[in-house]
């Protein structure tokens, strides 16, 4: 005997109907989904006892129907089933039976974070993944790495997926004014970030999987009524922990002792202005300031059985506390998916962004940290006894010098005045970007589906500069602009066939593929130099002569077959498998393919029976050991680095060709094998989880501009060529916990920790060492036996009490006294031993110099505490890193007895004999003594660090103050961002890396990491948000 | 589908296959060879700032380690930018000599037998060129021991692969000999005239011989330069060749400096000049306007280097009164003069001046001191009149004792700011004598003590197992 059950579904966090939810009866097939207004009726039969209830996104519930006809239920979101299917390359797999070693970290995370571009946040958030970022330019891109530093010379920068399209990434402007290309993508359109970081789920990338690969997928409508968000902040930012400086008095007292002392006249004065006053200038005051942001987020989601979409606009208008950097996105995106037929769908990812990025020259990015024209340099170098302006408002300036006016001093700064280049110079960079795709799926019988997929990442950036003629870069060619325009484009395409069945107890799914990529670079532009008349400030106007200037051709493609194979037994024994097959255009004829591959088994113990017997199964719910091993590749080896080639130059007004490549027809790419043991434990049925991984990357065939002699007079003194080797292991422990549960209260707390040790063991041309520049300076090498990029400099002892004078150790072990106050022959003269007082042979940085430590963290991660309190939630999360050294440079321009501005403790210089200090007697014109001329230990510092990386309180607005107006949540919140570093570094932010990403010889980010030059600080952010869901 | 599609290649550059497939490449390939040696950190203008600012007539203004700060106050080490810098230019510059010397060989039934000589001669000339550059500044002088010091590294074969980085330096000497090897060898193959869109920026016959006139002065072999100086220069005033490329002091100096020599049938001082065009200039921080030349009403110099006011600046041809026309070269600004024979503003497309005729007279002049004392004095008065007519040096200035010195003298004033000063104070065997000016001081370097060369590159230290650091 049949009968009608009736009820409403709601959800248990608002009260309000749930439509679409499945209803059936337990057992039983068929069933029925609830109207828009939550309500359903079903007919059962007299067997029935209880309906099963389950919604995408909430928790699965079943309920007794005993003897009555209506059944209401409230349905509780499963926050853990919307991030409990991982994506994996080209198919998903739940989080549960993955056996490579895959961290997720869900959109959710990223939100309201006061950040440019997605991976800023990503800091602690993931086990094995290292976030530096390098300093407070905005839209800087990070220091990103995967389980280590995975190559010397390529970019280690991992592969970002966006959807299942290979993104442009790294910075993309052409000047000063950052433009990291994964700024363009709006942090709250991500759903998901998944990382591969072993060779068992990277595999599928192949070629480019060597140092991790990210893979963003975009938010999707979601089942149910049209759900509408607004995410909203303001804010404000401050640059944190800048270096006191010496005031005006202070200055001329210390610049003239350090010219006395060498027996010139004194030569600094100060300079009193017409109300009797004294010029005292702060030039901190005119590179920075407290600067407001604003970010909004408004989408609009929903699905029906047919169709889902989510389409969303941003805008973020963020300036940065340096004057005249800010940051602007505008963007938006539809993602939608349609039901075609019954066995095809059709759906699209489609994204539009602009983003404009302004800077002055920070003199903070890769290459800059020695420009005389950078802001960082130029606020600590200035004099601080010199005004900016004139009193009649006019700059301060020394005209024909192009500098910064004297003042009372009788000696010019080389330095030009940094209120002139903020506000006359220029440097914009802006991108319109479409990243999108198309795909049809076909289910060709249950089961076996077919998927073509074409996408695409067309990136435009208008780069635009602009040097005043009376300061600074522009000076000696009456002022310049420099323009161009580049187009990146890529197209991927990518058909696949993949198969999913259950076979009893055996569960298989696999997939084939082929894929297609090509991507073509081309650049335009010029720069004018000599403006006509100073009121033209644009490339366009009229200038005196114009030459071309970045003009960019290139080219590459890809060609790949690939696929994968998933099987387990009873969810208990697990086996993968996946296989790249590709080829690249950029190697030669004989070396196009490369096959890649990694396989990884898995085990989950708490499975079986007899543990399920055992007393601890109720204490430890699961237990799975897994394992991995593989073989993937870095292939961003450039365009065209197998071909010998001659450039076409000019020899006055004669053609000219030269040898312009020494190619290496037997490149192939760099090798990375990576093995993974690990095993999850999950406590109390997920209450607690611990995460365990141990990894090791072996990579070798690195491939290394391999240093020529210069006398061979090889075109950059290198050859692409694969030699070296690497190895990156660690362990990496990931802890999740939801300590208190209940109505009115919550705790969780989540934990990454990973440990990382690099080691070089085979260099090219018979391991010779490799030196990492920061521009003039170097201050790094690579040395077989050590880790990458180790911090290198002339060991020194401290400052000789007798003399004051910097005692250097030599090769020898000897300690040699220096001072600038005697003839050069004499400057260095024997502290101690059978030769004391006589002179000894000048330091020799590139003999002398020892390694000083190592300067990657050696371990690394973040700690969350999450607490809710009825509708108060509280955040806190912290990162921490350390077990590297950090080389502050800075500090030696800091203490630098030229006519720079000095910090505040170089008033504790040498003065009287006996005396213990660290700051030698001041000679003027010294710029050995404290590190400018060569680096040097003393300015070498532990990078240990903890900050308070993140803490917000919210607090959620009473439903029924709005729910009549269609308002279902409204949450409101203060944040700060960088609240407090706890550390030992001297300098404003041991998070610093002045290198970054680059791979440009000269300043490689890789071989010169941890490097602290001239560059701007880091920021501390206050905001404030509001969170509306209709 | 698409056959090729995994076969790219630049639109912008050549594969070395085509490298040497035409008369016409192969042309612009020894036109690539002067580009090199051309390159603004070599003859493009550093190298001759390094050796004139070494020298005592140059006060630094700009103390900047990257134009040359610490090579104006000898506070060099093998990593200083200067140093590798430099090194690595010279030896690029050399290499595509080699390449070309190879590739013409290997193409030669693509040009004339006289046309494939001729270029080879060519690079010859050019290799011996950076090898004589190279020794000025990373060896020390010949009169040292006779050459007996080491030298650099001998690349005689193209380089483009990854063998042969371990290569041991070569004696003083061993490179002086392959010098004039490279240039006996050029000077009968070289081309007597060149059309005139290549006079004067291409090396004929004259320049070799030339060129030789200043190598064996550097070795002190005086009768070998007068043997040289003979084939281009007449007996008596006034002094020209006679053969070849017309070569003759011009009537007016500042003719000379004007910026260009190509393509101006009367400009015939330049022996061999390197040419700058808006679209090949020296770049960024190179280019000799912009160290030298003032900054005031868009002259478009940084004033990096004033001329120091005891130096050859103290000398009466720049006095106040002077009627020199040398003088005219130097222009005041604020408190200090400045040298202005480089006068092209950004993108700075002065020609360089690599040997002059001037110099070459100079040369003979001095080799003549002893051996034939009024031709020595005919030659440096020629010098000296061509910029003041009227001139008569005091007769106590050309006694036997003291021509030398005033020829030495008139070198630092003709030449002044063309490179010459410190391979001049190195050849003679003296010091570096102390500098001092508001921005910094330079210690005083006794001749062949620490300083007095460089180092060789820490580049080359670091990959050439078999290099001996200075």
């Amino acid at each position: 005997q049949d009968r009608t059950i009736t009820g409403t579904v709601t959800a248990s966090e608002d009260g309000l109907p749930l439509p679409g939810v499945s209803v059936k009866v337990k057992g039983a097939a068929g069933g029925t989904t609830t109207g828009v207004d939550g309500k359903y009726s079903l007919k059962v039969g007299n067997k029935a006892t209880a309906l099963e209830f389950s919604y995408i996104g909430f928790l699965s519930q079943t309920k007794a129907i005993g003897g009555s006809s209506v059944v209401n239920i409230q349905l509780k979101s499963d926050s853990k089933t919307l991030s409990d299917v991982v994506v994996t390359g080209y198919t998903t797999q739940s989080k549960k039976d993955v056996t490579g070693s895959i961290a997720s970290v869900s959109g959710e995370k990223l939100k309201n974070v006061p950040v440019q571009s997605f991976e800023q946040a990503l800091a602690g958030k993931a086990a094995g993944v290292n976030i530096i970022q390098p300093n407070g330019v905005l839209n800087n891109p990070p220091v990103f790495r995967v389980r280590g530093f995975n190559s010397i010379s390529l970019s280690s920068y991992p592969l970002i997926i966006v959807d299942g399209i290979p993104v442009f990434t790294g910075d993309q402007s052409a000047n000063s004014a950052a433009g990291n290309a994964l700024g363009d993508i709006n942090p709250s359109d991500i759903e998901s970030i998944d990382i591969l970081k072993d060779a068992a789920s990277s595999a599928i990338y192949g070629s480019r999987a060597a140092n991790g690969v990210v893979v963003i997928t975009t938010k999707k409508g979601k089942q149910g009524v049209t759900k509408i968000n607004y995410e909203g902040w303001v804010g404000t930012t401050k640059a944190q922990n800048l270096t006191p400086l010496l005031n005006a008095a202070e200055y001329v007292q210390i610049k003239n002792e350090a010219r006395t002392n060498i027996g010139q006249a004194p030569a600094f004065f100060l300079q009193t202005k017409s109300d009797g006053s004294q010029v005292e200038t702060n030039w901190y005051d005119y590179a920075y300031r407290t600067a407001t942001s604003q970010n909004h987020a408004l989408n609009f989601s929903g699905a029906n059985e047919k169709t889902s979409y989510y389409v969303s606009i941003g805008y973020s208008n963020q300036e940065g506390f340096i004057v005249g950097n800010s940051f602007e996105r505008k963007n938006g995106r539809v993602n939608i998916d349609h039901k075609l037929f019954k066995n095809v769908t059709i759906g699209t990812n489609f994204s539009y962004s602009n983003t404009l990025n302004r800077a002055p020259n920070t003199g903070s990015l890769p290459g800059q940290a020695f420009s005389t024209v950078g802001l960082g340099r130029l606020a600590i170098v200035l004099p601080p006894n010199v005004a900016a302006y004139n009193e009649d408002g006019s700059y301060n300036i020394n005209a024909p010098a192009g500098s910064v006016g004297l003042g009372a001093n009788t000696i010019a700064s080389n330095y030009p005045n940094a209120a002139v280049l903020v506000n006359e110079d220029k440097n914009t960079s802006e991108s319109d970007r479409i990243i999108a795709n198309a795909y049809a799926s076909i289910q060709i019988v249950k089961g076996l589906t077919f998927k073509t997929t074409y996408g695409l990442d067309n990136l435009k950036i208008d780069n635009n500069s602009f040097v005043n003629r009376l300061q600074g870069d522009g000076f000696t060619y009456g002022g310049g602009a420099t323009s161009n325009f580049v187009k990146n484009s890529r197209w991927n395409w990518s058909n696949t066939l993949s198969y999913n069945g259950l076979f009893g107890d055996h569960t298989l799914g696999a997939l084939i593929g082929a894929e297609d990529q090509y991507t073509k670079s081309l650049g335009y532009g010029a720069t004018r130099q000599g403006v006509i008349d100073p009121f033209i400030k644009v490339f366009q106007g009229a200038f005196g002569a114009i030459t071309p200037a970045g003009l960019i051709q290139g080219d590459n493609a890809f060609r790949s077959y690939f696929g994968s194979i998933n099987y387990d037994y009873k969810k208990k024994y697990y086996l993968t498998g996946s296989f790249r097959r590709d080829g690249y255009s950029g190697l030669s004829a004989n070396n196009k393919y490369g096959n890649f591959g990694g396989a990884s088994v898995g085990y989950a113990i708490s499975e079986e029976n007899f543990y399920k017997n055992l007393g601890i199964s109720k204490v430890l719910t699961r237990v799975k050991l897994h394992g991995s091993y593989g073989e993937v590749g870095n292939i961003n080896i450039g365009n065209y680095p197998a071909l010998f080639l001659y450039n076409p130059g000019l020899y006055g007004l004669s053609p000219a060709l030269s040898f312009a490549q020494a190619g290496n027809p037997n490149l192939t790419w760099e090798t990375s094998k990576k093995a993974d043991v690990g095993i999850n434990l999950e406590f109390l049925g997920g209450r607690f989880s611990l995460d365990v991984d141990y990894y090791h990357n072996n990579i070798d065939n690195l491939v290394q501009n391999a240093p020529q002699a210069p006398s061979k007079g090889v075109p950059g003194n290198a050859i692409t060529t694969n030699v070296g080797k690497m190895y990156n292991k660690g362990f990496e422990f990931t802890v999740n916990s939801r300590n208190i549960e209940h109505d009115d209260f919550s705790w969780t707390t989540s934990l990454t920790f990973s440990t990382l040790k690099n080691e070089v063991t085979a260099l090219g041309n018979n391991n010779a060492d490799l030196f990492g520049a920061t521009s003039l300076e170097t201050a790094n090498i690579t040395r077989v036996g050590y880790p990458i990029g180790s911090i290198y400099t002339v060991p020194t002892a401290g400052v000789d009490p007798a003399t004051g004078e910097r005692i250097f150790v030599n090769r020898f072990g000897q300690k040699l006294r220096f001072s600038f106050a005697r003839a050069t022959a004499a400057r260095y003269q024997y502290l101690d031993g059978p030769n004391a007082g006589q002179n000894a042979p000048a330091i020799d940085a590139a003999l002398d110099a020892t390694i000083t430590g190592q300067s990657i963290p050696k371990w690394f991660g973040g700690l969350d505490n999450n607490f809710r309190y009825k509708a108060f939630d509280l955040s806190l999360g912290l990162t921490f890193s350390g077990g590297n050294k950090i080389y502050y440079g800075s500090l030696a321009g800091l203490r630098d007895q030229r006519f720079w501005n000095n910090e505040k403790d170089v008033l504790n210089r040498w003065t009287t004999p006996g005396q213990v200090t660290d700051i030698p007697r001041l000679v003027y014109g010294d710029n050995t003594s404290n590190g400018s001329a060569f680096a040097q230990s003393q300015n070498v510092f532990s990078g240990n660090f903890l900050k308070v990386r993140n803490l917000a309180l919210g607090y959620t607005l009473p439903k029924t103050l709005f729910s009549k107006y269609g308002v279902s949540n409204i949450r409101v919140y203060a944040q700060s961002s960088n609240l407090w570093i706890i550390s030992n570094y001297p300098g404003p932010d041991p998070e610093v890396s002045v290198n970054g990403n680059s791979t440009t010889t000269g300043n490689s980010g890789n071989l010169a990491p941890g490097v602290d030059r001239n560059s701007v600080p880091s920021g501390r952010t206050f905001t404030f948000g509001i969170n509306v869901g209709f | 589908c698409k056959k090729n599609f995994l076969n790219t290649a630049p639109d912008t550059s050549l594969p070395i296959e085509d490298a040497f497939s035409s008369p016409d490449r192969i042309l612009s390939q020894v036109n690539g060879i002067y580009a090199g040696v051309k390159t603004g950190q070599f003859y493009g203008g550093r190298y001759l700032i390094y050796n004139d600012i070494r020298g005592e007539d140059f006060i630094v203004n700009k103390p900047n380690g990257v134009t040359g700060l610490d090579t104006w106050r000898f506070n060099l080490v093998s990593n200083t930018n200067e140093v590798v810098n430099l090194w690595g230019a010279i030896f690029a510059a050399i290499n595509r000599a080699n390449l070309v010397i190879e590739g013409v060989n290997a193409n030669a039934n693509l040009l004339s037998p006289a046309t494939a000589k001729q270029y080879i001669a060519e690079a010859k000339f050019l290799r011996a060129l950076c090898y004589y550059s190279a020794l000025q500044l990373y060896a020390k002088p010949y009169i040292t021991d006779n050459g007996a010091s080491l030298g650099v590294p001998l690349r005689l074969k193209g380089e483009k692969d990854l063998t042969g980085n371990d290569l041991k330096r070569s004696t003083v000497a061993e490179v002086y000999t392959q010098i004039l090897k490279d240039l006996n060898e050029a000077e009968p193959d070289l081309a007597l005239t060149l059309p005139a869109t290549s006079i004067s920026i291409r090396a004929t016959r004259n320049t070799a011989i030339a060129f030789k006139t200043r190598v064996y002065l550097s070795m002190g072999d005086l009768s070998s330069v007068v043997t040289e100086a003979n084939k281009i220069v007449t007996a008596t005033a006034p002094f020209k060749a006679t053969t070849g490329t017309p070569l003759q002091l011009e009537a007016n100096i500042t003719n000379v400096f004007s910026g260009a020599y190509v393509g101006n049938a009367t400009a015939t001082e330049a022996v061999l000049s390197f040419p700058m065009a808006d679209l090949d200039a020296p770049g960024t921080q190179n280019q000799l306007a912009y160290y030298y030349n003032v900054s005031i009403n868009q002259a478009g110099g940084n004033e990096e280097y004033f001329l120091n006011p005891s130096g050859i600046f103290a000398n009466p041809v720049f006095a106040a009164g002077s009627t020199d026309a040398r003088k005219s070269l130097t222009t005041v600004s604020g408190a200090n003069t400045y040298l202005t024979k480089f006068k092209k503003p950004s993108p700075y497309t002065d020609y360089i001046p690599v040997i002059r005729y001037a110099e070459v007279l100079l040369n003979l002049a001095e080799a003549t001191v002893v051996s034939d004392p009024a031709r020595s004095i005919a030659l440096l008065t020629a010098v000296r009149q061509r910029s003041n007519p009227g001139y008569i040096f005091p007769a106590t200035d050309l006694l036997p004792a003291n021509l030398k010195n005033t020829i030495l003298t008139e070198r630092r004033i003709e030449l002044l700011g063309e490179g010459f000063r410190s391979p001049d104070v190195m050849r003679l065997g003296a010091g570096f004598a102390a500098k001092s000016g508001t921005q910094g001081s330079a210690p005083a370097i006794p001749f062949n003590t620490a300083g007095y060369i460089w180092p060789i590159s820490a580049n080359e230290v670091q990959n050439n197992k078999l290099i001996v650091q200075n």
